[in-house]
């Protein structure tokens, strides 16, 4: 396979720049799409080149349109596509549609994405090589009966999950027999919207299980090493919030186990690239497979900050047929890094999506302290696209240290003009049973009182600012003021000028 | 910074969604009132023209989001605080008004956010109980199960199946 030495970024947002950060410092040339509901998103800023998808040719959004990609690359002969996450990264049909037009994806084969990405057949290879798994339906579910069947036989709680899910969609918990068969069609629904395939299976439901995932990395030279794990386990309706590696369950020797029954995993579907294997850890140390996601992940930076390793580099590096030099026993994890998504989400009402222009932004940046961001002042938050904003991944030489290092990025991180997860991921590290490692995939529902932090006098300074800003509106109504500046936002000097013109 | 006013004492009541209340005294003399002290408030400004208030050493970033005639939205460190002001006799005329209203008997279920009505899991006429699934709500890739939050008869439906919905859009009108 020939060097690279120019990638299409088929995705956008923060993703996008990460890429294109690792391609500048390797010399690889980078092309960006430019679509007409983003046409001035920050992520272009980084491209060396962007090709224009702002007309609409098609139904089908920019970054799922298989052929225009494909075309764009072979019109710009671009070497490669890194295909970020989401979108076309887990998608056989793209992988293979490169391979057949000589274009490197820098991710799996067409094969091992598309029987890991089907988590029936996932499963299958995983309990063909003795890896752990939990029990379930063993394939898709037919009828509403069949699953009603099937959750009497395994036993109340169970899950149903999309056969061609993931992140966390398509997903539903089903404490007992009368919404069984609701449940099943609702699920089945939600997989035909979001994945065109209404296929579901099921699985006996854990109780506080930890999310526990490892990194894994293989080369087309029989090379494979897993890069220790990352703990996901602060959860909201299955999606990730708050994520840190190491992970404070795992002894040296589960590591290790698990470590090996991952790269099982990769072996028994060829994997080459980078991928993550994911876990539920129960209480009593026992693990199940869960699946293997082959692509990098929204989290990766935390495997970064403790392994030292450039994970997109790797990708690239493997996808031009390099040697994997790293042997498993260089591998060392070293401090600790939390990670967590900044969303335009309203924690205050149940997390609901929250649009609008990024007005100013401030954070500080620095050698333990990362931030990741597809967003910048003047930025648009519309609801075409995914809410999550931005990373900010932080690290300490313990994990002590890491969430007060933090939680001290936390408080200089100051966005304007939209409502974001900032408080909630406050709350999160400020919890005690945070603090001490006590988590679990139902922290956020069971042991959280208050899904936002709040400092002792905060209610009485909001009292406070509504209350002189009212003092200082209506003296000026008093006297029959012309109000030039109604609309702008309160500034100190603002509110000096008008005090002083009363 | 600021030129004291030449009024008199002009109290305020900031009351919050919870009927919590707040009272200042003259708020444009910098001072929040606590116990017997009266303890300064400082206003400053960054660099980047985010708004802080220092009080007793510490710094809050202080944001107002909306304002509908004397009703705030605030943010305090990124949190909201939805807050009402009101002078002593304005505040006396809310409360008397509150008790003599009567309870209104139809339940306005809003949408919590934009997006699609994908479902309706209920028709007009319908008796539904409380926490029924009413419609499916599709917004940023997810499904939304909007339930009711009483028991009643479904008096109205005001949306059709696929219908784009804005946040605080009245979805369905419940009668108790």
């Amino acid at each position: 396979m020939k060097k690279i030495n120019s990638i299409l970024i088929a995705n956008r947002g923060e993703i996008a720049i990460r890429i294109s950060e690792t391609a500048r410092k390797m010399g690889i040339k980078t092309f960006g799409i430019k679509t007409s509901k983003e046409p001035g998103a920050y992520y272009l800023q980084f491209m060396d080149e962007i090709i224009d998808f702002t007309e609409q040719i098609s139904e089908i959004p920019e970054f799922l349109d298989i052929d225009r990609i494909i075309y764009a690359v072979k019109e710009h002969n671009i070497d490669s596509v890194h295909p970020g996450y989401g979108y076309l990264a887990e998608n056989p049909y793209f992988a293979q549609k490169c391979k057949d037009e000589k274009i490197i994806f820098i991710g799996p084969s067409p094969d091992s994405i598309y029987k890991l990405g089907n988590k029936t057949i996932a499963k299958q290879l995983a309990s063909s090589h003795k890896v752990p798994l939990l029990e379930g339906s063993n394939g898709n579910i037919r009828n509403p009966k069949h699953a009603k069947q099937l959750a009497n036989k395994i036993g109340y709680p169970v899950i149903l999950k999309a056969a061609s899910g993931g992140g966390g969609r398509g997903m539903r918990i089903v404490e007992k027999e009368e919404d069984i068969e609701k449940m099943f069609r609702m699920a089945q629904n939600e997989a035909e919207k979001a994945f065109a395939d209404p296929s579901v299976f099921m699985e006996k439901y854990v109780r506080n299980p930890r999310h526990i995932e490892f990194q894994i990395l293989a080369d087309h030279h029989g090379n494979i090493i897993h890069l220790g794990e990352r703990e996901c386990s602060i959860q909201r309706k299955h999606q990730k919030l708050i994520e840190e590696s190491p992970s404070i369950a795992l002894s040296a020797e589960l590591r290790q186990k698990m470590g090996e029954s991952a790269i099982n995993i990769a072996k028994a579907s060829n994997y080459r690239n980078a991928g993550t294997v994911e876990f539920l850890l129960d209480e009593t140390g026992n693990y199940y497979f869960m699946e293997m996601n082959t692509r990098i992940q929204v989290e990766h930076p935390v495997t970064e900050m403790v392994t030292g390793f450039d994970l997109v580099e790797w990708q690239i590096k493997i996808a031009q047929d390099e040697k994997l030099d790293i042997k498993q026993k260089d591998v060392k994890l070293k401090g600790w890094a939390i990670e967590c998504r900044i969303n335009a989400e309203d924690v205050q009402s149940g997390f609901t999506p929250n649009l609008g222009t990024i007005e100013k932004l401030s954070y500080s940046k620095g050698k333990n302290c990362r931030f990741d961001t597809g967003i910048t002042e003047g930025s648009n938050v519309t609801p075409n696209f995914d809410s999550m904003l931005a990373k900010l991944i932080c690290y300490g030489e313990n994990r002590e240290k890491a969430i007060a290092s933090t939680l001290s990025a936390l408080n200089k991180l100051q966005i304007q003009g939209i409502k974001t997860t900032i408080p909630f991921c406050k709350a999160v590290l400020n919890h005690p049973k945070f603090k001490s490692g006590d988590i679990s995939t139902s922290f956020i529902a069971k042991d959280m009182d208050q899904l936002y932090h709040q400092e002792k006098d905060e209610e009485m300074i909001a009292a406070f600012w509504a209350a002189l800003n009212y003092n200082v509106e209506l003296e000026t109504e008093d006297k029959t003021y012309v109000d030039y500046e109604k609309g702008k936002s309160m500034t100190p000097w603002l509110m000096n000028k008008r005090l002083k013109s009363l | 910074m600021f030129s004291k006013s030449k009024k008199g004492k002009q109290k305020f009541i900031a009351c919050t969604d919870k009927n919590k209340k707040y009272e200042f005294a003259n708020p444009k003399e910098l001072y929040i009132k606590q116990g017997k002290e009266n303890i300064p408030i400082e206003i400053v400004s960054d660099k980047k023209g985010f708004v802080y208030i220092i009080w007793k050493k510490k710094k809050y970033q202080v944001e107002i989001i909306e304002k509908n005639q004397n009703q705030y939205e605030v943010l305090v460190n990124g949190v909201s605080y939805p807050i009402t002001v009101e002078s002593p006799f304005s505040y006396k005329r809310r409360k008397f008004l509150a008790k003599s209203k009567e309870q209104s008997k139809v339940e306005r279920i809003q949408a919590p956010m934009p997006g699609k009505i994908v479902e309706f899991l209920v028709e007009e006429d319908q008796e539904v109980k409380e926490g029924e699934p009413l419609l499916i709500l599709e917004a940023m890739k997810m499904q939304n199960e909007i339930v009711s939050n009483i028991q009643g008869k479904i008096n109205k439906i005001n949306f059709n199946l696929e219908d784009n919905v804005m946040k605080d859009d009245v979805l369905i009108e419940v009668e108790k």
